[in-house]
C-alpha cells in the first residue's frame, strides 16, 4: 500500500512543545501488528519524527465523517495573538468556536489516586480556589460570552464541603446548568449529598463509570467501586439527578466492557441519560505507554456495533458539529415500548451549528427527565384529529432516549491545532480565561505543561 | 398563538376547503421526516386531499419533534 498524503496541519514536537507542521497520511504500518489508517506524521529538527495513529480506516472515511461548519461564533477573546497558536490561549482570535462547557477544577484534592488522572490530581498541597475566586471567575465567565454550562471537575469536586454554596453562587451570577464530574463515592456513600446538591441546584452527574466488573477499576483507580458505582447512581435517581456514565476506555483494559455498559445504561433509563466514551489521554500523570494501534473513533463504532450485536450501529452516529467533527462522535437511541432500540438519525449534513444551540442541547439531554405526557382526559379533548403519535414520540424522547457519544481528548503525539481551534471546552485559569481542554492538559513526554499550574 | 393545537382547532369548528368548497374531515396521514413517521388524524379535503396543518401544531409539536430529531 502506497502512502497518500490526505491533508496538512500543524502539531507540537512532543518533547519540546515547539510547533511544527504535520501531515495526515494515509498508509499501512506495520509494528508489532498490522495498522492501516491516517497517521499524523511530522518532524520536530531537534528530537526527530514521530507518526501517530489517528483514524482507524480509510482516508475516504476519514473525509466523509467531516462536518464542516461554516459559523466562526467566537466573539470574546480575552487574549491577543503574540507567539502564536497553542501559546495564546484564553482564547484568542485565532480561536474559531466559541466556548460551550467551562471546567472549573474546585479542588486538586481527590479520594483516589488513580494512576492515569489527567489533572494530576491528589497532590498533597491542597490548591483550592476560595468562593470569592469562584465568583470572580463566574463574573468574568458572564462578562465574556456567558452562561456556559458548568462541569465542577477536580480533582475529586465532592471533597469540597461548601460544593452547594458554589453551586448556588454560580446559580446567583446567571448560570442555569450544572454538571459534576466525580467518582460517585461520596455520592454513593451518604444519600443527602445527592439530594443537597439537587436542592442547590446541579442538574447531572458525569460519573466515572469504567466497567460492569471490579477488576478495571483495580487497574485504573486502584481499587474495586462497581459498588458504589450503583449506589451513586441510585442515590442520584431518588434526588431526581441525570447521570451520564463516563467510561475512559483503555485497550486491553475494558474496551470489551463497551456493549455491557450500554446496556447497563439502556436497563437503566430514565435514571442514566447517556454513556460519554473518553478513550484515555496520554497526558497528566497518565503513567501508561500509548500503544501503537491507539483507539480512535472508527475503532471505539465499531466495538459498540459488534458488542451490542449491531443494535447500536457505526452509522447510526456522527461527528461533532459544533467542536471539529473528528473530535467526538454522538447518537441517539430511543428504547420503544416494546424494548425494541431505535436511532434517532437526523441530518448529517454540514451545519451552522453554535455553541449555544450546542449548550442547551447538553443541558437538556443530561439533565433529568421530564415527563411530558398528556393526561388522558387531555387527548380526549382533540375533537377533529389525533397527534398521539406525536406526543408519545416526545415522551419517550424526553425519558426513554439514550446520548451515547464520546470524545477524544489530543496530547502532544496527536494534537492537530486545527481540532484546538474549533474546541467548545474551556478549563478556566485563575485569572478567568478560558484555555481549550486539551491545551490546559497538554504535557511534554518530560512532564512539562503548557497551561496547567503556570 | 396557544400552544395546544387540539384545543384550538375543537373550539374553531368546521373548515371548508377554499377550492373545493367542500367541508374537510378528520383523516389519518403520516408526518414524514427523516427515517421515522409519524401516523396523525389532521383535517383533510376528501376531493383534493388538502391537507390542514394549524399553525399550532407545526410551530409546536412538529418543530419539538424536528428539533429532537436533529439535535438542536
Amino acid at each position: 500500500m502506497k502512502n497518500y498524503l490526505i491533508g496538512e496541519t500543524k502539531s507540537v514536537c512532543p518533547v519540546c512543545l515547539k510547533v511544527i507542521k504535520a501531515y495526515k497520511v494515509e498508509k499501512e504500518r506495520k509494528d508489532e501488528e498490522e495498522i492501516k489508517g491516517i497517521f499524523l506524521d511530522k518532524t520536530c529538527p531537534e528530537h526527530g519524527e514521530y507518526s501517530t495513529l489517528i483514524w482507524e480506516g480509510d482516508a475516504t472515511s476519514y473525509l466523509a465523517w467531516n462536518r464542516e461548519n461554516t459559523l466562526n461564533d467566537s466573539q470574546f477573546y480575552q487574549t491577543d495573538i503574540e507567539k502564536g497558536c497553542p501559546y495564546d490561549c484564553g482564547l484568542c482570535p485565532e480561536h474559531k468556536q466559541d466556548t460551550c462547557c467551562v471546567l472549573l477544577e474546585v479542588t486538586n484534592q481527590c479520594n483516589l489516586h488513580c494512576p492515569v488522572c489527567f489533572a494530576s490530581a491528589g497532590d498533597a498541597v491542597k490548591q483550592e480556589p476560595t468562593l470569592q475566586e469562584i465568583g470572580y471567575y463566574y463574573e468574568t465567565l458572564m462578562e465574556n460570552g456567558g452562561p456556559f454550562n458548568i462541569q465542577l471537575s477536580g480533582g475529586e469536586p465532592t471533597m469540597r464541603n461548601d460544593l452547594c454554596d458554589i453551586i448556588r453562587l454560580g446559580r446567583e451570577k446567571g448560570f442555569s446548568y450544572f454538571q459534576l464530574n466525580t467518582n460517585g463515592i461520596r455520592l454513593g456513600e451518604e444519600e443527602a449529598l445527592a439530594r443537597n446538591l439537587k436542592r442547590a441546584g446541579l442538574n447531572s452527574v458525569f460519573l466515572q463509570f469504567d466497567s460492569m466488573t471490579e477488576k478495571p477499576y483495580e487497574i485504573l483507580r486502584g481499587k474495586p467501586l462497581f459498588y458504589i458505582k450503583e449506589k451513586a447512581i441510585e442515590n442520584c435517581a431518588k434526588a431526581g439527578l441525570g447521570v451520564v456514565l463516563v467510561p475512559t476506555l483503555v485497550l486491553d483494559v475494558n474496551v470489551n466492557e463497551i456493549g455491557s455498559i450500554l446496556q447497563f445504561a439502556i436497563d437503566n433509563l430514565p435514571d442514566i441519560r447517556g454513556v460519554h466514551f473518553q478513550p484515555i489521554s496520554y497526558f497528566g500523570r497518565c503513567g501508561l505507554t500509548a500503544p501503537q494501534r491507539r483507539l480512535t473513533i472508527p475503532r471505539v463504532l465499531s466495538e459498540i456495533e459488534k458488542q451490542t450485536n449491531s443494535v447500536m450501529h457505526a452509522n447510526d452516529f456522527q461527528g461533532g458539529s459544533v467542536e471539529h467533527s473528528h473530535c467526538s462522535f454522538h447518537g441517539n437511541f430511543m428504547k420503544q415500548a416494546d424494548g425494541h432500540i431505535k436511532a434517532i438519525i437526523g441530518s448529517k449534513a454540514d451545519c451552522k451549528c453554535s455553541s449555544n444551540q450546542t449548550r442547551e442541547f447538553v443541558a437538556k439531554r443530561w439533565s433529568a427527565a421530564k415527563c411530558c405526557k398528556k393526561k388522558e382526559e387531555e387527548q380526549e379533548k382533540c375533537e377533529n384529529g389525533s397527534t398521539t403519535s406525536l406526543d408519545d414520540f416526545l415522551e419517550r424522547m424526553e425519558m426513554f432516549t439514550l446520548a451515547v457519544s464520546g470524545m477524544v481528548f489530543q496530547d502532544a503525539f496527536n494534537l492537530d491545532l486545527e481540532r484546538l481551534q474549533r474546541c467548545k471546552i474551556g478549563e478556566i485559569n485563575k485569572e478567568g480565561k478560558r484555555i481549550p481542554f486539551c491545551a490546559y492538559n497538554l504535557t511534554s513526554v518530560s512532564g512539562k505543561s503548557l497551561y496547567r499550574n503556570e | 398563538m396557544t400552544e395546544n393545537y387540539d384545543q384550538s382547532i375543537g373550539s374553531i369548528g368546521e373548515f371548508i376547503c377554499e377550492k373545493c368548497g367542500i367541508p374537510l374531515i378528520k383523516s389519518q396521514v403520516r408526518f414524514k421526516y427523516m427515517n421515522n413517521a409519524f401516523p396523525v388524524e389532521l383535517l383533510m379535503c376528501p376531493k383534493c386531499k388538502f391537507i390542514y396543518v394549524p399553525e399550532e401544531l407545526a410551530m409546536g409539536k412538529v418543530l419539538k419533534v424536528e428539533k429532537s430529531l436533529e439535535d438542536k
